[in-house]
């Protein structure tokens, strides 16, 4: 894991401190949330043979934002 | 669109893949979140055992959960397709049959987490999934998820 400053890691265990303090109900109702992902959204159903191949779908056909593409 | 997905939609899916035998397992962001992970996502990801039993007992805990299947999706699902990405029914649910980074069903198995009565990958595995995978939003969220591992592994019970 690349070095994280001790600062970020003190910041990240406080937060997990917290969530660890909530029910999993509470932590759930925080965790999911709902926007609209172009492309993604607009079909009720897809299925890929591979998983290799649903990768290559999302590289191809989703907005980079998306933070789909793999790679670097 | 469907609703955000919810602890009470968590509760159906374990309920009804329970009273149908499904074999599966929480897995990405969402298996990291019932973990106790603090992130956020949009839908579950659900890694199920391949093999045309176990399909058969999927397609009969979706549709009973309000999944809209028809014949040739139920059939796909049948057949085990690697991948199978669900926004037909009361909330988005991605079907992952062989997923990047973990060798087999079995062996996550061995290795799973149950939280509430949730079975979820083994947080090693989650990480090995999102390393594998490589995507832009998956690298940018490990080194925030590498160090959950380490603080839930000195705090699990």
């Amino acid at each position: 894991m690349a070095a994280i400053p001790p600062e970020q890691r003190a910041e990240w265990e406080a937060e997990f401190e917290a969530a660890a303090r909530r029910p999993l109900r509470t932590r759930m109702r925080y965790a999911f949330i709902r926007t609209y992902k172009p492309v993604l959204d607009d079909a009720p159903y897809r299925s890929f043979d591979t998983t290799a191949e649903y990768r290559e779908w999302c590289e191809k056909n989703l907005p980079s934002w998306l933070g789909y593409g793999r790679g670097v | 669109m469907a609703a955000a997905f919810d602890y009470r939609q968590a509760e159906e899916i374990r309920d009804a893949f329970a009273r149908h035998g499904v074999r599966y397992l929480f897995l990405g962001k969402s298996g990291a979140i019932l973990l106790g992970f603090p992130d956020t996502t949009q839908d579950a990801d659900l890694f199920a055992e391949k093999s045309p039993d176990n399909g058969r007992r999927i397609v009969a805990a979706l549709q009973e959960l309000g999944f809209n299947l028809s014949a040739a999706h139920a059939e796909e699902i049948v057949r085990g397709k690697d991948f199978v990405q669900l926004k037909n029914g009361p909330f988005d649910l991605d079907l992952i049959f062989a997923p990047d980074g973990i060798e087999n069903f079995q062996q996550a198995w061995r290795r799973h987490v149950e939280v509430e009565g949730f079975p979820v990958c083994h947080l090693d595995d989650i990480i090995a999934s999102k390393l594998a995978t490589n995507r832009a939003k998956d690298r940018e969220s490990l080194p925030r998820l590498e160090a959950f591992r380490e603080y839930w592994l000195q705090h699990r019970r």
